[in-house]
């Protein structure tokens, strides 16, 4: 019953910062110098030209009125129509999902296959001169190296030996450097932080090995940071990993969203940082349940 | 006050960071040469008179690029402040009374750490403009969520020790039991976070910019350095590695100052398994 009212809170809360965002997205675009009948007609458009297009999206409203009419549409599923394309926004949206989902997929795969092992090695080998130092280091190297900059010097090495750019393999590659590096580091210092319990000097006592060690007492009681992480990495990318989708020539949603921005694409915009942040909330719910499954300690605490 | 002891590689990630600091104090009195000035031919690879080779327009990159950090490191710092005082503020505030007050301003952190960080960076270009406020305004708004969580945390920790409890029976005032018992108790997180946020802070300056919302050339910023530097990218390589690799130290060595940082702060048993 508690758990049960936890997560009714839980879901109240998501829907309040939802709502939040929506209401800060939407002055943020009005607040924006230039609307979008200046955007479509240019700049020698008369008044009655303009009045006739803000009146045929509804933009003659008040604002008040405008984000009611939004908000009651979204409520049915209607993200409303792009004022560029004349398409429905969900379906554009959903025509660039695949680009932002396979990069995504690649990346976060790359980070949990090559960071979680790299962290645990680190972790366990912390000792000075154990070569965890190594690895230490090259993870903060990892961190450190800003995506455009990664992208542009790969980018250039592709092009200067004249190497195939297509494909999501050298994007998702760039991507996943930071992924990686983020999910080592993690998993470090949560593996680190296990390792000082009491149950690990049991296990050392009775003579277990330390891999054995790594799988049976580490693994699962390290897990909810790098759960959390993976989770806060995922939702990150899903929302659109624009640096490096404007530098591969990537039609993906982060590219779509900015380009709307510039062109005053009202319902765009709103559209797509509604649904970012909405997977954002979404992964972050199912990661706490995911948490609570492999280690019940922390599901109960909740 | 206690004396500050670091690691072998803290101090050196402190040295690096003085001196790009000293680098860009540098390009104040023109130590490497005008920045603006055309000094050789166009696009020439590094050599005597342009160190780190020069650009499309014949300018030497060195200077551009002292000229450069000096940008990308004052607005990074000054929005670093920014968002400490706020966190500072918020976070004390919200951990140490709790209640609705803590509710209203985690709802609202929780808003800002929801948004997509590039994008909210981009809509506050749009708002305000391409520009250097733009920039400062955008690493405040993606630095302040994670910052203002880790010190309320630190001040829900803080609030139910027995000093505070006996300041507060002594009859000290709220001002005074924050200002005097809490945040000094959780300078620390401030420290470490300011330090990691500083990073994020270079990091979205120079995305911001590289995608032409941030600083404006003809100032030169670490970002804007890369974003001409890729135009011209086949012929003239030395243009974005340069900036890049600068890019890259500054951001490395405030990482590693930020992990000296913690370790001293919040330090904790660790043990080897082999």
């Amino acid at each position: 019953m508690r758990l049960l009212l936890w997560w009714a809170g839980r879901a109240l809360s998501s829907a309040v910062t939802l709502l939040g965002i929506s209401v800060l997205i939407f002055a943020a675009l009005r607040l924006m110098p230039g609307g979008f009948a200046e955007t479509i007609l240019g700049p020698f458009a008369t008044p009655e030209q303009k009045a006739e297009l803000a009146a045929r999206y509804g933009l003659d409203q008040s604002v008040l009125a405008q984000y009611g009419h939004w908000l009651a549409a979204v409520g049915t599923g209607d993200f409303g129509t792009s004022m560029i394309s004349r398409q429905p926004v969900a379906a554009e949206l959903a025509a660039r999902l695949p680009v932002t989902a396979r990069l995504t997929l690649l990346a976060v795969a790359a980070a949990v296959l090559a960071g979680v092992p790299l962290g645990v090695v680190t972790a366990v080998r912390a000792r000075p001169g154990g070569g965890g130092g190594a690895g230490r280091l090259l993870s903060g190297l990892g961190v450190s190296v800003p995506e455009f900059a990664l992208g542009s010097l790969v980018v250039f090495v592709v092009s200067r030996y004249g190497l195939q750019t297509t494909g999501y393999l050298l994007p998702a590659a760039v991507l996943s450097i930071f992924a990686i590096s983020a999910t080592a580091r993690t998993t470090r210092d949560a593996v680190l932080g296990v390792l000082v319990e009491q149950h690990i000097t049991a296990a050392v006592a009775r003579g277990e090995t330390p891999w054995f060690i790594v799988r049976h007492h580490i693994l699962r009681n390290a897990a909810g940071p790098v759960l959390t992480l993976t989770a806060t990495i995922t939702a990150y990318l899903l929302g659109g990993a624009l640096i490096v989708e404007y530098l591969f020539n990537l039609p993906g949603v982060g590219s779509y969203v900015v380009q709307a921005v510039g062109r005053r694409d009202y319902a765009v915009v709103q559209a797509g940082v509604l649904l970012a942040a909405a997977v954002f909330i979404v992964m972050n719910v199912l990661v706490d349940l995911l948490v609570g499954l492999v280690d019940p300690r922390l599901g109960r605490r909740a | 006050m206690k004396k500050l002891r670091l690691d072998p590689l803290s101090l050196a990630g402190l040295a690096c960071l003085l001196l790009l600091v000293l680098l860009a104090l540098g390009s104040l009195v023109d130590a490497a040469g005008d920045p603006d000035a055309i000094v050789g031919p166009r696009l020439r690879p590094p050599g005597p008179g342009w160190w780190l080779g020069t650009d499309n327009l014949g300018r030497s990159v060195l200077p551009r690029v002292m000229e450069g950090v000096g940008t990308t490191l004052l607005l990074s710092s000054a929005a670093v402040l920014v968002t400490a005082a706020l966190s500072a503020g918020f976070g004390v505030l919200a951990g140490y009374r709790g209640g609705y007050l803590n509710e209203l301003i985690m709802r609202v952190v929780e808003v800002l750490y929801s948004f997509p960080a590039i994008v909210l960076a981009v809509l506050v270009a749009a708002v305000a403009g391409p520009g250097q406020l733009a920039a400062l305004a955008s690493i405040v708004l993606v630095t302040i969520p994670l910052m203002t969580r880790l010190v309320r945390a630190a001040a829900v920790a803080v609030a139910g020790r027995d000093y505070v409890t006996a300041a507060v029976i002594s009859g000290a005032r709220l001002p005074r039991v924050l200002g005097r018992h809490v945040l000094p108790n959780v300078a620390g997180t401030i420290a470490v976070q300011g330090t990691y946020a500083l990073s994020v802070g270079i990091s979205v300056e120079g995305g911001l910019s590289f995608l032409g919302f941030g600083v404006q050339p003809p100032q030169a910023s670490l970002g804007v350095l890369i974003r001409q530097g890729g135009t011209y990218m086949m012929a003239a390589p030395w243009l974005i590695i340069g900036p890049g690799a600068v890019l890259v130290l500054a951001i490395l060595s405030i990482n590693v100052f930020g992990d000296g940082l913690r370790d001293r702060f919040e330090p904790r048993e660790t043990r080897s398994l082999v």
